[in-house]
């Protein structure tokens, strides 16, 4: 009886070009590695649970269905972080077209108002652990727009080019720039406010 | 180039999306302006926090739920394209039997709607037990016996000819 291969052990393109050929055992490994990154992506942008887990599934299934469009040009994680944040994308292209978009209307006609604002000095804190950092700025990433927050995780985390942004995002890379720069002035408003309330900083 | 558009290229300078002599001429400036100086080390001071800042979490359902719902999603999948790429059992039904008796049903209206046209058959016997045709798609056979007096003509055709249309002189 041939020897079953040992998966857990496989290296990632070994897993991957068994998984081309049809071996869900070596798909269900590369789930099991990175499915909490995946999903992270997809939360990072959704900021919702249940969406976040339902976009994870879908991208995992898309992938093992275009496996073969995979060459290696990225790494794997990367690929697929791809597809999730795609399939988030179109989602929140979906919740915009059901529902009437007042709020996030209102935040863009008073884009200029707020770009007057000054960009608040944020610098990394002394006795800050890096983890609280990164839980405070989450807080402040989800009092974001989706549009300011997509901006952000797709320059910062998913390491997009302003280029590739506005095509994602089907819109100009002046827009582009100017959301960044928006939602980077506000991010450092809102965390400068949660820290000196946590009495962190002066 | 107004204020907005200057701090917009100060942040492309910092995500090194300038370049080039644009790249230099700005970084000229910020040296000799002190509010895009400070715009640019603020600029610089968020990237910096932003930088790993993606805070990890743990997929909220177990791994083998997860993956059970994957599997059997992808399986639907599956079944669905194979689905989708055979025809279905009404056209395979369609394709065994109707298919071959429409195309039975071509030939044969075919064949009348031939037979409708004036056929020109004037047939007659220029000797002895032979028969001289004016059409050439008729296969003919022609049978004698002496001894029962008697000759039969065959005709192979897939219409029946009528027998005015003949003029058949037999021996």
């Amino acid at each position: 009886m041939p020897e079953e291969p040992a998966y857990s052990s496989a290296k990632e393109p070994q897993l991957v070009e068994w998984a081309k050929v049809g071996d869900m055992q070596a798909f269900e490994e590369l789930v099991s590695r990175y499915r909490d990154r995946i999903y992270v992506r997809a939360y990072s942008i959704m900021r919702n649970e249940d969406l976040a887990v339902d976009l994870s599934q879908n991208a995992w299934v898309k992938a093992w269905q275009r496996l073969e469009q995979f060459h290696g040009e990225a790494s794997f994680p990367t690929w697929l972080s791809r597809i999730v944040t795609n399939l988030c994308l179109d989602e929140l292209r979906r919740q915009k077209r059901a529902r009437t978009d007042s709020i996030e209307a209102m935040e863009e006609t008073t884009g200029p108002v707020e770009n007057r604002m000054e960009m608040e000095t944020v610098d990394p804190i002394e006795g800050l652990g890096r983890e609280e950092l990164r839980e405070r700025i989450d807080a402040a990433l989800a009092k974001l727009s989706d549009k300011h927050r997509t901006v952000i995780v797709l320059y910062e985390f998913e390491q997009l080019e302003y280029r590739e942004i506005a095509v994602k995002m089907d819109t100009s890379i002046g827009t582009v720039m100017s959301r960044l720069f928006y939602a980077r002035k506000r991010l450092a408003g809102l965390l400068k406010e949660t820290l000196k309330r946590d009495g962190l900083i002066e | 180039m107004n204020e907005n558009e200057t701090e917009l290229k100060v942040q492309a300078l910092v995500d090194g999306e300038l370049t080039g002599r644009e790249a230099e001429d700005l970084r000229a400036r910020i040296e000799t302006d002190d509010g895009l100086r400070e715009l640019h080390a603020r600029l610089i001071a968020v990237r910096g926090l932003m930088a790993g800042a993606e805070l990890p979490r743990t997929l909220p359902e177990s791994g083998d739920f997860h993956w059970s719902k994957i599997a059997q999603s992808i399986e639907r999948e599956d079944r669905e394209a194979k689905r989708l790429a055979r025809p279905a059992p009404s056209a395979n039904w369609l394709l065994r039997w109707v298919l071959p008796f429409a195309g039975i049903a071509c030939l044969m209206l075919l064949l009348t709607l031939q037979q409708t046209t004036k056929l020109n058959l004037s047939i007659s016997l220029a000797s002895d037990h032979e028969l001289e045709l004016s059409i050439d798609d008729l296969d003919v056979m022609t049978f004698n016996t002496e001894d029962d007096a008697m000759s039969v003509v065959w005709l192979d055709y897939s219409i029946d000819l009528q027998q005015d249309e003949l003029d058949l002189w037999l021996d």
